[in-house]
């Protein structure tokens, strides 16, 4: 299981000003954004710590634009000043990401817009990619002294780690179910933390279908022991160790006529896209079923868990997600 | 077939590719029906023009293809190919198109003699199992609801191989055991199309019904007429593709041209393999099936009840489940019935109500949003200020222009038309072909 490869982590941070503000001002478990941050380099730092071989990319979602905050392989900006009490990688890799998140702050931003996680993900899956690419000949991602004795980059083990506070974007869902299947195809596990905000059923399923873990933060200022325990182990660890995993996940959908959360909808066999409106006019046919609606983007909901379930005349309480409250649903 | 038919038939491709240029006289050698003794001396013909021997096919193309520039480098051919590549997106229509999402496919294959041609690498038989079963892996994974059959012609008849099954393990098994396969005798188009008509005629009328066949033969040894034949699958709405591996035939070209599929010849391995997955994307539905059919007169035939279930933790209690009467804990809930099935898609066993989870729906949805084609920055004027690298994967952009090529830009850079973002030539190619979704708007 010990390689002597490193594992590529790409972050994504949510840094939507409205939904930090909201979370410093929670009454239970309030966590200001300064916290976040200096708990989040240290989680960075320890992923550099575990292995020296371990890269890094790290991207901020802000409110409709996305950046990339820090990746080992750029060149420092500019030279870092030699502290002697810390270690010059961490003392890099920190001063470049609280540097670019305060510049981009201070830069014009219209808080009213949605975090632009999705623009985020995808740039993270694009340098993934290119890194793949360019592995095969050099391989990029790795410090200079391995760059020449080492084949392949399958070993990396490329994750992306998601911390987000917003709630799901009802319109961004088609590019986030695509970006998630383009990961699932090239083998990339995503890994997603909710900090603050109701439960995302778009994280949540891109955790179920690329093998990550989702979690959902109940102590918040607890986050960086959240993180360490479950999110710092590369997947080829994670086997043997015993990783929050997802209990339950819905996939019923949402109708696109009446947002309603349907469990039975009719789809069309075939579909426009979406210059066209799908079926407009349809009227509902009439059916046993109350829940009944024409759906031609699903949109993916969580419910409650049906208290008991009746399989083959037996009687059987369903152990309900402990997290799940019904005060979250959505749409 | 023993190994030894195999060597012989190698032996025979030899000799009757020298036999035309030297005359007639192989005639006593070959211990082949009439039929197949010309059909080898027609592939000859063609063949013995460039090459005298099989093998030396190979080399000689990987020199053809490529072309080293003066510098010596094979940068201008591979930035060629790309270019080829993005020219062929961009015709790609860019307006609405109908496109069918719950698709029925009947792969039909090959399993003549002609099949055992080695003009392509190893076999044509081995080559083309390999490409179906990358096919099978590629249509599933992007037509999630889809079914695929699969029959095979062999001995002048069209046996039922694989039943038509949505599920990607099910189908791959069937084509897994290469003995079972063996090519043998003449193939029957009109058969194997029969059986495949027959197999899907229970649909409704609505969904989709295509063919795929795969031919290595020049010959079809037909019991009636293939024209009926024809007109039955026309009348049905049947779409039958065709991928032939040895030449273009009137009948192919009939079959494909009146039904609406698609028609190619491979030219070598890679070629066949591009002509198999072009057909993987869901076909847009023909204007005209949708007004002569019942589809204007009644759209809730459009409309298929689908059920999103719930699916059960690992933890759970266990019970039985529907499909195969076994104790399990996990598994997924009907929604109307509330029996538990182990796998989705789906129809449920109790209920007869479709199964599928959201993301299988989701999976088809980039087809129908396309990510709009990237313009190329033709001039360096054009750069925006402040743009220095990719705006996908920060990589910088070359400072230099290079020579202009139609297709490329000279500059490395390409445009998205909605958010005015350069990305580089790798991002662009990632993102329209893997991603479908445009890191800069996130659309």
């Amino acid at each position: 299981m010990d390689n002597h490869f490193g594992s590529h982590l790409s972050v994504v941070v949510d840094l939507s000003p409205a939904q930090w503000h909201r979370a410093a001002a929670d009454r239970d478990s309030p966590l200001a954004v300064d916290a976040f941050v200096s708990q989040l380099l240290a989680f960075l730092n320890a992923h550099i710590a575990l292995k020296h071989e371990n890269s890094l990319a790290v991207f901020a979602a802000f409110p409709g634009k996305s950046v990339m905050l820090y990746a080992s392989t750029d060149p420092p900006d500019r030279p870092t000043p030699i502290d002697p009490n810390s270690y010059p990688p961490f003392k890099r890799l920190d001063s470049t990401v609280t540097a670019r998140i305060t510049a981009q702050l201070a830069a014009d931003i219209h808080p009213e817009e949605p975090s632009a996680l999705v623009g985020a993900i995808t740039k993270a899956l694009c340098c993934l990619s290119c890194s793949s690419r360019h592995c095969e000949s050099n391989l990029l991602f790795l410090p200079d002294i391995n760059r020449l004795s080492l084949g392949h980059d399958e070993a990396s083990d490329p994750r992306i780690l998601v911390l987000s506070v917003s709630p799901d974007l009802a319109t961004s869902y088609i590019p986030i179910m695509n970006s998630i299947f383009s990961a699932q195809k090239l083998k990339i596990t995503i890994d997603a933390c909710q900090i603050f905000g109701p439960d995302t059923v778009f994280l949540q399923q891109a955790a179920h279908l690329t093998g990550g873990s989702y979690l959902y933060l109940d102590r918040r200022d607890a986050l960086l022991q959240y993180l360490i325990m479950s999110f710092l182990p590369p997947p080829p660890i994670r086997k043997v160790l015993a990783v929050p995993t997802q209990d339950r996940i819905d996939f019923r959908a949402a109708c696109f006529c009446h947002k309603n959360i349907v469990d039975i909808g009719s789809c069309a066999q075939s579909a426009y896209p979406s210059s066209a409106s799908p079926c407009p006019s349809v009227p509902p046919v009439e059916q046993s079923s109350p829940s009944k609606h024409y759906s031609v983007s699903m949109l993916p909901v969580r419910r409650p868990a049906p208290q008991h379930q009746t399989v083959a005349g037996e009687y059987t309480p369903v152990s309900s997600s402990s997290e799940w409250d019904p005060g979250h649903q959505r749409i | 077939m023993p190994p030894k038919h195999i060597d012989d038939m190698d032996i025979d491709s030899d000799y009757s590719d020298i036999s035309i240029e030297l005359g007639n006289i192989s005639k006593g050698r070959n211990r082949k029906g009439k039929a197949t003794d010309k059909r080898k001396q027609d592939k000859g013909k063609a063949k013995a023009k460039e090459q005298a021997y099989t093998w030396e096919a190979s080399f000689t193309r990987s020199w053809d293809t490529v072309q080293e520039d003066e510098a010596g480098s094979l940068q201008t051919s591979v930035e060629d190919l790309m270019a080829r590549g993005r020219r062929r997106r961009l015709l790609a229509p860019a307006s609405a198109i109908r496109r069918t999402i719950i698709r029925h496919l009947i792969l039909i294959l090959d399993l003549s003699s002609a099949m055992m041609d080695r003009d392509m690498r190893p076999t044509r038989f081995d080559l083309m199992l390999q490409y179906a079963r990358e096919f099978i892996t590629e249509w599933f994974d992007q037509n999630p609801l889809g079914q695929i059959g699969v029959v095979g012609m062999r001995a002048g008849l069209g046996e039922r191989i694989g039943e038509m099954s949505g599920n990607p393990q099910e189908v791959l098994k069937s084509i897994s055991d290469r003995i079972k396969l063996e090519p043998t005798g003449e193939p029957s188009l009109q058969n194997a199309i029969e059986i495949a008509c027959g197999t899907m005629s229970h649909l409704p009328t609505h969904s989709s019904r295509e063919i795929l066949i795969i031919f290595g033969s020049l010959t079809t040894c037909d019991p009636g007429n293939i024209h009926d034949t024809l007109e039955s699958c026309f009348k049905s709405k049947v779409r039958i593709s065709v991928v032939a591996l040895a030449a273009e035939m009137k009948i192919c070209r009939d079959l494909c041209d009146k039904t609406g599929g698609q028609f190619g010849v491979a030219m070598n391995e890679g070629h066949f393999k591009d002509l198999l997955f072009e057909l993987v994307p869901p076909p847009a539905q023909r204007a005209i099936t949708r007004t002569a059919g019942t589809g204007t007169t009644n759209p809730a035939a459009d409309l298929m009840m689908m059920g999103f279930p719930t699916r059960l933790p690992d933890a759970s209690p266990r019970s039985l489940c529907v499909c195969h009467s076994e104790m399990k804990s996990q598994g997924f809930l009907c929604p109307r019935c509330l029996s538990k099935v182990c796998d989705v898609p789906t129809d449920c066993d109790i209920c007869g109500l479709m199964i599928v989870s959201s993301p299988h729906l989701a999976r088809s949805y980039h087809h129908l949003f396309p990510v709009k084609p990237y313009d190329a920055v033709q001039n360096e004027s054009d750069i925006l200020e402040g743009s220095t690298a990719c705006h996908a994967c920060a990589r910088p952009f070359p400072t230099k222009a290079a020579p202009a090529k139609e297709g490329l830009s000279p500059v490395g850079r390409y445009r998205c038309p909605d958010c005015h973002n350069d990305f580089c030539s790798e991002c662009d190619v990632f993102v329209h072909d893997v991603v479908h979704c445009c890191p800069g708007c996130g659309k």
